[in-house]
């Protein structure tokens, strides 16, 4: 059992100095972070003292002096308040210090706490610096006491926010936000890119996980985080758009990316930025992947995109499109001088729906993903009386809303379960519901009836819900002699997506996973064959677009580690640590979060035009203002 | 109408409205840095900060930028109340030693301030200059240095746009401390070391505006430049 000298993680205090009875098991604090034992921390929720002999003098000067480089040195006490405590400290260290100071430092630690302007400095900057203070009291009243003690000669740091640790790639959104906040869009644009190539693109489509982490969401309304992005992009583009900055140096290996979706597009940037030439393979006659032929355009606007994906271009990165992907030959790759390869070929196959007569190629049966495939691609669809959409995410959702606007009379969801399982984001079932697109829950299709090849009805059973499953959701289950018949002329299956692999040439073959889906190194993202990576949905199977630029984000890293002979070492240093949890909330005044407007239900469903609107730089500026900027900071030897 | 409680008095209060509002109405001495009733409060001096009581407890916040709720309960008096504007205060005093406006509040806070003859008048980084130039003038030429996560800025300061500033001066005279300095040297304006050409008035020959100023206005309400040649004085 892991034990500790001393804790005050979470204002919990355990104090085992006194060699009481170690009370370890009750310890929720961060003992091993990333794998390695931590001798002792310092972070915004508390201390952590595993190995008495560390020096807490030192450590608290090194924690001051990173917590000064988050401090934003705009209001009075925070920054000013840990300068202060600084010099106090190194005077103390010096010698030259007084009893008078410790008093002092009490003060300034309760005063920044209770009236610093943001959250960083009131429930990060100081508050382990008090417990330090209160508990070790000692060790600071007498430095020379600690003059035994182990002092780190380096100590590590990790910085995040709640709302970073829930964003899959990590963004630097406390960051982005303030630079909007004092009018910096530009610079706010740079750093999203950092972390994010498709700024417009997730700015307008992303499933923003950092809202629902938001501090601001216990108080009021979470930040409209991905608003705020979409304003640094919108802004940048309404100025005529800025060119991505050129790569500082050219290295001579080239590298190939396999797909031109998120993931692609994201590896093929960061690649190029780091020197290396790159080659982008795509089948479609379009890149952006799912971006591009799987979300409509009254949600993403191509142009969009295409200037997103053109910027990349631009970079010297090139891309070919209709080339045929589906076989991969490493050798040839080779041959051709590519020195790695990163797959990324997405999820484009649908699942089947395990109803009689779907395989039977019925005129008015059509996989959701193709569906929206064709329409992206510019092909018509007629429009019929009426369409079945089987399915409760996003791409039933998107199907729905696309078919009203291509005029079909009479739209339908069927989905096996009941609202509040319904994967779909919220925002889109509630503006599909009011456009007019009707909802039938506990229900699941069991057969496809036709007439002379062409579909007539669909054939359903009404479900109930059962204990959970593994997704943590409540199983529908079926029921018995329930059955009952819904007329339609179209039904559109759309429950989720697989991979369709391509093959490798030669004698190797790809280790292939779970659901068709391709085997990697959760850290490395190398597959089984050498110098061949691969990421995005053709790995975890359909995610979200924020996860796939992840992915491409990472394969970015490890190939560069790669052709330099190195290997990337797993970084999740908060891993475990509940990053929301803040030991005083103080006051925060209310302010609701400010509304982008959409297109009234009426005129969306006349044409594909964008429903929902964007901030304007004021608009931004005042929402950028709500933020809290809730940065947490730990420093551990 | 809602009503409020402020040191023990009933007090009606327009939805919206802020604390600082009301605080002012009662003549309760109450200092500011960074506050000012023609723009959007910034809340950075921590000078204005009161108890407020939430969920039964009381906290410090900021009266310039808490609007009233329904039956709030405020206190400007209390020990706590006192201690944070005067730790506040301090601070202040403690990176700005040699500059007047600080000293001077400072004193009046109760921190003891030692004898200083010349003034420094440095930059306290209030945002009275920033708010007024995006929010009153509509230009945005100057803006915080932003600090923070992998930004390397070692101390926070105020970062001018030589290319967006028209000149107008308005940041020089709404600095609390004296610390934008703006002259005047024949047809010339420096501000913020940028020299500005002022245009000369077509009647009694003085210069009145700078050129670039008259343009901005110009372009901005559609009077044209033919209009804006002549002094205040002389029209």
């Amino acid at each position: 059992m892991k034990t500790v000298s001393f804790s005050s993680w979470g204002g919990k205090v355990i104090d085992n100095r006194k060699g009481m009875p170690a009370k370890a098991a009750a310890v929720e604090a961060p003992l091993t972070i990333d794998g390695g034992p931590v001798a002792a921390l310092m972070g915004w929720n508390g201390i952590v003292v595993a190995d008495p002999s560390v020096d807490l003098l030192s450590l608290t000067v090194a924690y001051l002096e990173e917590a000064r480089k988050l401090s934003c040195g705009e209001c009075s006490v925070c920054l000013i308040g840990i300068d202060r405590m600084l010099d106090l400290l190194k005077a103390r260290a010096a010698g030259k210090g007084v009893k008078a100071d410790l008093d002092e430092m009490d003060e300034i630690v309760r005063g920044v706490a209770a009236n610093a302007k943001c959250n960083f400095g009131r429930a990060a900057a100081l508050n382990p610096v008090g417990d330090a203070l209160k508990y070790f009291r000692a060790d600071f009243a007498n430095p020379a006491a600690s003059a035994g003690k182990t002092t780190a000669k380096t100590y590590r740091v990790a910085v995040t926010a709640p709302c970073m640790e829930a964003c899959p790639a990590t963004l630097d959104i406390p960051g982005y936000i303030e630079l909007i906040r004092n009018g910096r869009f530009g610079e706010s644009l740079n750093l999203i890119r950092e972390r994010c190539i498709l700024p417009g693109v997730t700015g307008r489509v992303c499933t923003h996980p950092c809202e629902d982490a938001c501090v601001r969401k216990d108080l009021d309304q979470s930040l409209a985080i991905r608003l705020l992005k979409r304003a640094a992009a919108d802004a940048d583009l309404k100025a005529g758009g800025t060119p991505l900055a050129a790569p500082a140096v050219v290295k001579k290996e080239k590298v190939a990316v396999i797909g031109a979706g998120p993931a692609g597009l994201a590896a093929a940037y960061h690649l190029r930025l780091l020197g290396y030439g790159v080659t982008l393979f795509e089948s479609l006659p379009h890149a952006g992947g799912m971006a591009a032929v799987g979300i409509p355009d009254y949600r993403l606007p191509k142009d969009i995109l295409n200037y997103e994906i053109d910027l990349v271009r631009r970079l010297g990165v090139e891309i070919r499109l209709n080339e045929p992907v589906d076989r991969i030959d490493p050798g040839k790759l080779k041959k051709a001088g590519y020195a790695a390869v990163f797959i990324a070929v997405g999820a484009h196959a649908g699942n089947a729906i395990g109803a009689e007569g779907e395989d039977a190629g019925y005129d008015g049966f059509m996989e959701g993903v193709e569906f929206l495939r064709r329409i992206s691609l510019g092909q018509k669809i007629a429009p019929r009386r009426k369409v079945v959409i089987i399915g409760g995410g996003n791409v039933a959702i998107d199907c729905a809303r696309t078919c009203l606007r291509l005029g079909f009379g009479e739209v339908e969801i069927l989905y096996r379960r009941s609202l509040i399982e319904m994967p779909a984001r919220a925002e889109e079932i509630a503006e599909a519901q009011e456009e007019g697109v009707k909802i039938r829950f506990l229900a699941a299709p069991l057969k496809v009836v036709a007439k002379n090849g062409k579909v007539t009805a669909i054939e359903c059973i009404k479900m109930k819900l059962g204990e959970p499953d593994a997704s943590g959701r409540r199983r529908p289950v079926p029921v018995k002699g329930s059955e009952f018949s819904v007329k339609t002329e179209m039904i559109v299956p759309a429950i989720g997506q697989n991979p369709a692999l391509p093959a490798v040439a030669g004698t190797e073959a790809l280790v292939v996973a779970k659901g068709n889906t391709v085997a990697v190194d959760a850290v490395t993202l190398r597959t089984n064959l050498d110098g061949v990576f691969a990421g995005g949905d053709c790995v975890t199977g359909p995610a979200t677009l924020i996860e796939a630029l992840d992915m491409g984000n990472r394969a970015a890293r490890s190939i560069d580690l790669y052709l330099q002979g190195e290997t990337p070492a797993a970084e999740r240093p908060f891993a475990g640590i509940d990053t929301r949890a803040q030991r005083t909330k103080g006051f925060v005044s209310p302010a609701a979060s400010v509304e982008a407007a959409l297109l009234p239900a009426k005129t969306r469903i006349e044409g594909f035009d964008e429903v929902e609107g964007g901030f304007d730089a004021p608009a931004a500026i005042r929402e950028a203002n709500r933020c809290l900027r809730c940065y947490r900071l730990m420093v551990w030897a | 109408m809602i009503e409020i409680t402020l040191d023990g008095w009933k007090v009606k209060a327009q939805e919206g409205s802020t604390l600082l509002s009301h605080i002012r109405a009662r003549n309760i001495d109450l200092p500011t840095l960074c506050q000012h009733d023609e723009l959007s409060p910034f809340g950075a001096c921590r000078l204005c900060a009161v108890e407020v009581k939430v969920n039964g407890k009381w906290e410090l916040a900021t009266a310039c930028n808490t609007p009233v709720a329904k039956g709030m309960e405020v206190r400007t008096d209390s020990e706590r109340a006192i201690a944070g504007r005067k730790l506040a205060a301090s601070l202040l005093y403690y990176r700005y030693p040699a500059t007047r406006a600080v000293r001077d509040l400072a004193e009046n806070l109760g921190v003891a301030v030692a004898a200083e003859a010349a003034d420094a008048k440095e930059c306290v980084l209030c945002g009275l200059c920033t708010r007024t130039c995006r929010e009153i003038v509509g230009v945005a030429a100057l803006s915080f240095e932003d600090r923070g996560l992998g930004r390397d800025v070692d101390e926070p300061r105020i970062a001018f746009d030589a290319n967006a500033c028209i000149g107008c001066g308005s940041c020089a005279y709404v600095c609390p401390t004296g610390h934008v300095k703006m002259e005047a040297t024949g047809d010339k304006r420096i501000i913020w070391d940028k020299a500005f050409k002022m245009a000369t008035c077509q009647v009694c020959g003085r210069p009145f505006a700078p050129e670039d100023q008259l343009k901005y206005i110009s372009a901005r309400t559609g009077v044209p430049m033919s209009r804006l040649k002549t002094c205040m004085s002389c029209r």
